[in-house]
């Protein structure tokens, strides 16, 4: 959650604030970022600005949670300090609608969307807006109306589906959010999350040093610190009541799975809640709704997590194939259930690096969609040429090397347990007598809905769940260690090391863009250094098979644009370059630390550019503007006029889509 | 007495010849120290004492068959056979001089300049004589350094220059081959992905235009549903609108795409990955190293390259190791010329696509400088 704020980043969170809550409110948020903690009056003075309007600007920004603000106790002045964490994440909302959307549904997203839009809201206002805004009052709380699964998956998930959608009941929207909640997607706000974490660890701190009157001495010292950290992360973990009292109906318990089952498609799932015992989750949901007092909001560290398992699947998609990906895509989504954020706290003990959370074969298997044809996507050679043992092969433990290169990674493996070999030579050749029978006719199967073809007589749960393992096995054994296979419960149980993982995948970015702006050779001796570390400049050459004067066109090259160092190491006191040894290295943190802000850098001047594009067309977008042409610009503004209208919509999504492809690469480099 | 020495010296010559080891190349490598000579034999049955020893070895080491070397522990000798020794024979005193540094520096060959620092010859006309006299008796001969271009070095006209000196295979005349390495790069990663993948005709893989790649909703930063987003819609198809083709169109596309050849990852276990010797043994089989023989320290070096081009990985399975190429769902094998440089589709990013990610005044852009967003002209084209 810590990233340093670079001049770029602190730019772009004050573009992306003006661009969604206007002028005022990015003013003061540009003031609270370059002086720091301030208070009203001094925002006023600075910005020279009524106090009255300072005042409405803070109001916009705390309810969209973008400063913390601290009242003191001893003066009861109260500070504000910027918080470039939810500013920057502003840029997300889009992406965070769209995946919520995909993953939960549409109720899910609608629901998220109204949090999002007003910043935090309470349970009922969030019930009230959402029946106003979708759907009709019904008056029974009972739940007596149909199941939303009727609506269909192709259709338009953005159309106003008001007019055909069937009747919302209460009961039904906070069912929806509970289990939002228990997800983790919203999370219940206090005011000390409205705290900057430094003023809730001074404040720990004063109280307790009053237990001190004389000060600390000596082992006190160590002792109290210990108490402050514990004291702090039990505030922190005070909003995860809610959470942990849903989750056992929503996550784990048996409704939760039944309905994940008798739908086959998770989509759906979401919304036909109602075929399930009322009585079983009454309990947390009349306490939510007592509790309609509680304010909710969105928690961008989960919504992290689910963003980060699209990327990765899209990641395995372009290293290995469709299928596997959506296989990978079933096992993140098993996994992330037991996953908060993203970046774990190194504080945090209650994770012990050693033994990431795993989840099995069996639970993946509940989490993979009907449609997902796992019989295609990976070769079939004979039999005789795999190595079952090689392939089962368990890794109980994370790799232990921290390698210097992505290719160092692999090597270095932990104790490696060899299974029974009979045993697992059983489910490899059943594995493989299937794909002869059915890889033939794969092809014919039609109808719009594969699950249903495939109940009657086509393979069976167990069959389909054996070549999904297939698939897990291939991510195992692949160079990027997308998921390792850690014991052998319940058919298997894999995890992800995601820090291993994240690692190659910031490389790879890295990568491409190296071989975008230098080419291929200049990707090749990038990486022989990244593999062997500091070379000097003599032994490039060879290694890369490239003629000296193209080696030292590229490191230059490189250099300048500040992806190399080169370290000159005299081999006398004279210091002549001819006795000197070049040694040539690639600086990672330094590399990713300089591309993220060039990032930020580009975000801003995309933005910039919208500014200015927007500037261009001011007297059209004036019309537009109007409320008795909103909606309906296309009979209101006249052929030209509109035709401009629509060049201006093309270069803002242009622009814009551009953004979230930069921000894409923010996730990727800086949050993963 | 001088017979007698004559014949003593043939004979400690013989056994050391004797004490050889090894294939004939590297045999005369071994050098004798003082203790070496004193206990073969001959010198023990003979009572050879160290006096005469030393005497024999000054006359060998006169008639250049022995040639005296400093180690560490001392002097030591190596051996000169025969018949590079009677080389030596009618050369005049200067030649001798050349001659042996010559001889001396063996196949790493001797730069010029440092021969006549060597042997103190300094009239360039008379250094370049002897030479010349040389080379036409044939005893030695010319050849560019690869390390330094401009070396012009010489060497015995019986050897080959060392590897150091010309760069093993991948030097023709002092120059790398390029196109060479070039092309035997492209035969090497086709004898790996056609192994290392399972080719088949269109079913399993992504439909044609559907990707997992997020497509986002038009307006993202609003997060609303605002009128000009609607209005955008008109033209484009959004974001779920593609998302939801994932759920339909494996079918769809594989009827459509029925006839196409993709390439499929191997399952887990494969063991069947062709590995360093078979690459090794197939480049010499198809022949088509213009009769240089590629060892296969040279095709690891291949191997390296590409796995540093990101081409291929490194895969172990059991004790085998194997090769594969990497991202092989994403070759296209309809349209495969075999050695050319295949299909691929470059991966890129926010960075690499946007007009900032390939500015070369991105360092000098800012608001109110010399070039800045609005008046981008890089801006202009991208978005024309």
């Amino acid at each position: 959650m810590s990233w340093q704020v670079t001049k770029n980043a602190a730019e772009l969170c004050v573009l992306l604030i003006r661009e969604l809550y206007g002028q005022l409110p990015s003013r003061i948020f540009e003031i609270l970022m370059s002086t720091g903690r301030s208070t009203v009056q001094q925002l006023g003075r600075i910005s020279s600005t009524s106090l009255r309007n300072v005042r409405h600007g803070l109001a916009v920004l705390v309810q969209q949670n973008l400063v913390y603000h601290y009242t003191d106790s001893d003066n009861s002045r109260t500070i504000y300090e910027a918080n470039h964490y939810y500013a920057y994440n502003i840029v997300r909302n889009g992406k965070i609608l769209d995946c919520t959307h995909r993953n939960y549904g549409e109720a899910a997203k609608r629901i998220v969307h109204l949090v999002m839009a007003s910043g935090h809201m309470r349970v009922g206002s969030i019930v009230d807006a959402y029946l106003k805004s979708h759907g009709k009052l019904a008056n029974n709380v009972n739940g007596s109306s149909e199941p939303t699964n009727g609506h269909e998956n192709g259709d338009d998930p953005f159309d106003d589906a008001a007019e055909e959608e069937p009747q919302i009941s209460g009961y039904q929207v906070l069912d929806d959010i509970a289990h939002l909640v228990a997800i983790g997607i919203l999370e219940p706000l206090s005011p000390k999350m409205l705290q900057s974490p430094e003023d809730i660890k001074s404040e720990v701190d004063k109280d307790l040093m009053k237990a001190y009157p004389s000060g600390l001495r000596g082992k006190q010292k160590g002792e109290h610190e210990s108490r402050v950290v514990n004291t702090v992360r039990e505030i922190r973990n005070r909003s995860q009541h809610l959470k942990m009292q849903l989750e056992p109906t929503y996550l784990y318990g048996s409704g939760a799975k039944r309905r994940k089952l008798a739908n086959g498609d998770r989509t759906h799932g979401f919304s036909a809640a109602n075929d399930d015992d009322p009585i079983e989750k009454l309990n947390p949901l009349t306490n939510l709704y007592v509790q309609d007092g509680i304010l909710l909001r969105v928690n961008y560290e989960k919504c992290l997590v689910e963003l980060r398992n699209q990327r990765l699947c899209q990641f395995v998609d372009d290293n290995i194939g469709y299928t596997t990906a959506q296989v990978y895509g079933a096992m993140l989504t098993a996994l992330s259930k037991k996953l908060s954020c993203c970046q774990p706290d190194p504080q945090d003990d209650s994770i012990d690096p050693m033994n990431p959370p795993t989840v099995t074969t069996i639970e993946i298997f509940e989490y993979l969609k009907a449609s997902v044809d796992v019989f295609g996507g990976i070769g079939k050679p004979s039999t005789d040429q795999i190595n079952v043992t090689s392939a089962e092969k368990v890794e109980r433990n994370p790799p232990s090397g921290d390698g210097d290169g992505d290719e160092a990674g692999y090597d270095a493996q932990a104790s490696i347990e060899e299974p029974d070999d009979d045993d697992v030579d059983m489910e490899m050749v059943n594995g493989h007598h299937l794909n002869g029978t059915h890889g033939g006719d794969d092809g014919e199967v039609s109808g719009q809905n594969g699950t249903k073809k495939y109940e009657g007589l086509g393979p069976t749960k167990a069959e389909r769940m054996q070549r999904m393992r297939q698939h897990l096995l291939l991510l195992a054994e692949s160079g990027i260690q997308f998921v390792r296979h850690s014991g052998t419960r319940d058919q298997g149980e894999w995890t992800v090391d995601f820090e291993i993982l994240i690692r190659q995948l910031r490389f790879l970015e890295l990568d491409t863009i190296i071989e975008d702006t230098f080419g291929r050779e200049g990707l090749r001796l990038i990486k022989i250094l990244r593999a062997k570390g500091k070379i000097d400049d003599k032994a490039l050459p060879t290694m890369a098979l490239m003629q000296k004067g193209d080696v030292h066109m590229k490191m230059v090259e490189m250099e300048l644009a500040g992806f190399l160092d080169v370290q000159e190491v005299p081999r006398d006191n004279n210091r002549v370059a001819a006795r000197t040894l070049f040694l040539w290295f690639f600086d990672e943190h330094r590399t990713l630390t300089r591309t993220l802000d060039n990032t930020y850098k580009a975000m801003v001047r995309h933005l910039q550019r919208l500014e200015v594009e927007g500037q261009k067309k001011k007297n059209i977008l004036s019309i537009v503007e109007r409320t008795d042409v909103q909606g309906m610009e296309q009979e209101k503004l006249s052929g030209d006029a509109f035709n401009e209208y629509q060049q201006f919509l093309d270069i803002q999504s242009r622009l814009l889509g551009q953004v979230s492809k930069l921000d894409d690469l923010v996730s990727v480099l800086r949050d993963y | 007495m001088d017979d007698k020495k004559e014949l003593l010296k043939e004979q400690l010559y013989q056994a050391c010849e004797e004490n050889l080891e090894g294939p004939d190349e590297t045999a005369y490598s071994r050098s004798f120290s003082q203790d070496d000579l004193q206990s073969l034999s001959i010198c023990r049955e003979l009572k050879i004492d160290l006096k005469t020893l030393m005497g024999l070895v000054q006359s060998l080491t006169n008639d250049r068959r022995f040639i005296p070397l400093q180690s560490a522990t001392g002097p030591v000798w190596r051996l000169r056979p025969e018949e590079e020794a009677n080389k030596y024979r009618g050369l005049e005193k200067d030649q001798v001089l050349v001659y042996s540094w010559i001889d001396n520096a063996g196949g790493e060959g001797i730069w010029q300049q440092t021969l006549r620092n060597k042997t103190g010859i300094t009239q360039d006309q008379q250094f370049k004589n002897i030479l010349k006299q040389l080379e036409a008796k044939r005893l030695i001969t010319s050849f560019m350094s690869v390390q330094n271009a401009s070396h012009k070095c010489w060497i015995k006209a019986s050897i080959k220059p060392s590897i150091k000196a010309t760069g093993g295979p991948w030097y023709a005349d002092g120059d790398l081959d390029e196109s060479f390495i070039n092309i035997l790069l492209n035969v090497v990663f086709d004898f790996i992905k056609d192994q290392g993948s399972y080719s088949t005709r269109g079913s399993g893989g992504a439909p044609k235009g559907a990707s997992t790649s997020p497509v986002l909703p038009k307006k993202v930063l609003k997060g609303k549903e605002s009128e000009v987003a609607i209005a955008a819609r008109g033209k484009k198809r959004d974001a779920d609108a593609i998302t939801n083709d994932d759920e339909s169109t494996p079918l769809k596309a594989r009827r459509s795409n029925g006839q196409q050849r993709i390439l499929l990852p191997m399952p887990a276990g494969y063991s069947n990955y062709i590995t360093l010797a078979e690459i090794t043994e197939r480049i010499a089989a198809a022949n088509i190293t213009r009769g240089t023989k590629l060892k296969e320290s040279d095709v690891k070096q291949l191997l390296d390259v590409l796995m540093y081009d990101g081409r291929i990985e490194e895969i172990k399975v059991g004790r085998r190791v194997g090769y594969r190429a990497v991202r092989i769902s994403k070759h296209d094998p309809s349209n495969f010329v075999p050695g050319s440089v295949p299909a691929y589709d470059l991966p890129s990013n926010g960075l690499t696509e946007a007009p900032c990610g390939r500015c070369p005044v991105f360092e000098l852009c800012e608001e109110g400088g010399p070039v800045w967003a609005g008046g981008c002209e890089y801006f202009d084209e991208w978005l024309a």
